[in-house]
């Protein structure tokens, strides 16, 4: 390899750790929909800017010959992007820039933007920076209720705050032979899928199916579906608890989920629903019913309907599925999740993950509606 | 009788569209919708419902007075194969149909199995869609 090359291809390796840096925050596999190995540099004159849900979009007119094509440029979610300094004012209608990113797989006129640059100033205008858990000060104590049980939430008087950067986003069989993956269960590999988890044969290759075509049929994405299951305690914007001990129930509030909420009944109730509500039907995130074993909140989760994917990576699961959930709070700033899949539907045996979660103290946590129907 | 199996399929369609929940557990699983003509020993319209317990596809063709139950029902992952077999009363008896298809469009909410039946007397195509 010449010089020349050898340059070329180290800078295109550095462009392309870039680009996974920038695309870490994102919350659906960008993969899914653009291809990394079709780089692109489009410039032209941007003229609408699309300010929602789930991903930001800058139309822009591109010269090509005498003709000009209207390209959709595709960015973070607007609460990334703000996170990140921007408003919808930061690019206007008018405005010439150059953008540099990945196009899309089906060869339509979309791209991925990881780079925008301000033809009139130079000035470099898109800057994501993934966001990173809070520093730990010191190990503090795991907050509690005047009766000694762990509290999920604040402490008493404390500022509010909710739990969030996943020790890790993806579910696979706790073993010392977890294939790798990326923040989306994207397999680099899907040779390795049937080490994941102990699959039925329909099942593998319903994930190995679904691993092919880069995750882009992900009902949460697609449709809005509910991250039900594991997979509300794997995305970005957080999870938080508000206990109601009065009533003997906790709320599980999610925010990467449409500001959905699932309800842990701690009263010593069966699994049943609500006559005349919701007691013959299948649900999003199941019945749940939990009990506290020492400082661990035990959780008993059934009556799940097939309506999305459980986890990020699609791996499959049937009505049949059961999960026993363990949070325990660890020290005041980590909350350890542990979770053991029972789907004799679509798996052999009954198997275990677990991850932990980090306090974020003094924030709000995100509210991230998603909107169907959108590129 | 014809004009009553298309009734039940028109109604099971209006009933089903109602519901348009996707489905992304066992690809079998669900009511299915369809024809499976043409032939004189069965119209052309069939519902088809299928259930997956961990270990056993079952299933009923054309759920109502004349239905009838699937027995022997596959499904190879390799190619998404699918083959099930039922017993169908005729005027003459009873009938054993087998069925061989394939899964087309996995992903979609509404899939279909395309592919040929069979019986002692007759055969013909398969072409049915999960609603």
């Amino acid at each position: 390899m010449s010089s020349t090359k050898s340059g070329v291809a180290i800078a295109s390796a550095l462009g392309t750790v870039l680009l996974l840096g920038t695309v870490i925050s994102a919350h659906h596999p960008i993969s899914a929909k653009f291809d990394d190995k079709k780089p692109q540099t489009l410039s032209g004159v941007v003229t609408l800017v699309d300010w929602r849900n789930p991903h930001v979009h800058i139309y822009m007119n591109v010269r090509s010959n005498n003709d000009s094509d209207n390209w959709a440029i595709e960015l973070e979610s607007p609460i990334d992007l703000q996170a990140g300094g921007w408003t919808h004012d930061s690019v206007k209608a008018g405005d010439a820039i150059t953008v540099s990113g990945i196009t899309a797989r089906n060869g339509s006129r979309q791209l991925w933007a990881t780079k925008i640059v301000m033809m009139g100033t130079g000035r470099e205008v898109l800057n994501i920076t993934p966001p990173s858990p809070p520093a730990l000060l010191a190990n503090r104590p795991t907050p509690r209720w005047p009766d000694k049980q762990p509290r999920l939430g604040p402490s008493a008087g404390g500022v509010q705050g909710y739990w969030a950067f996943p020790s890790s986003t993806v579910l696979a069989e706790a073993t010392a032979n977890v294939p790798p993956m990326d923040q989306y269960g994207l397999l680099k590999n899907v040779a390795d899928a049937k080490r994941v988890a102990p699959f039925q044969p329909w099942a593998l290759a319903l994930y190995e199916y679904r691993q092919k075509r880069f995750l882009q049929d992900d009902p949460t994405y697609l449709n809005c579906k509910p991250p039900g299951g594991p997979r509300q305690f794997e995305l970005s914007y957080g999870v938080q608890f508000v206990e109601d001990r009065d009533r003997q129930r906790i709320f599980v509030l999610i925010g990467g989920g449409n500001n959905n909420y699932r309800i842990i009944y701690l009263d010593g109730r069966g699994h049943q629903g609500q006559v005349g509500g919701d007691d013959d039907n299948p649900l999003y995130y199941g019945r749940a019913v939990g009990k506290w074993e020492a400082d661990s909140l035990v959780v008993d989760t059934r009556g799940f309907n097939e309506d999305f994917w459980f986890t990020n990576g699609g791996l499959p699961h049937t009505e049949q599925l059961k999960l026993i959930e363990k949070f325990t709070r660890e020290n005041f700033d980590t909350l350890k999740y542990e979770v053991t899949v029972d789907d004799p539907g679509a798996y052999t045996r009954p198997w275990s993950s677990s991850w932990t979660m980090r306090w974020v103290t003094g924030q709000e946590m995100p509210r991230h509606l998603c909107q169907e129907n959108r590129p | 009788m014809r004009s009553l199996i298309i009734a039940v399929a028109v109604f099971a369609a209006c009933l089903t569209g109602t519901l348009t929940f996707a489905q992304e557990g066992h690809p079998l699983k669900g009511s299915w919708l369809g024809t499976w003509g043409p032939a004189k020993t069965h119209p052309n319209d069939i519902v088809l419902v299928m259930d997956w317990d961990g270990k056993t596809i079952s299933g009923m063709i054309n759920p109502g007075t004349d239905d009838a139950p699937i027995k022997n029902a596959t499904l190879n992952p390799d190619g998404w194969v699918v083959h099930f077999e039922a017993d169908i009363k005729d005027k003459s008896g009873v009938l054993n149909y087998a069925f061989d298809g394939k899964i087309e469009n996995l992903s979609f909410q509404n899939r279909t199995i395309v592919g040929t039946w069979k019986n002692q007397r007759e055969s013909g195509q398969l072409k049915i869609s999960r609603q």
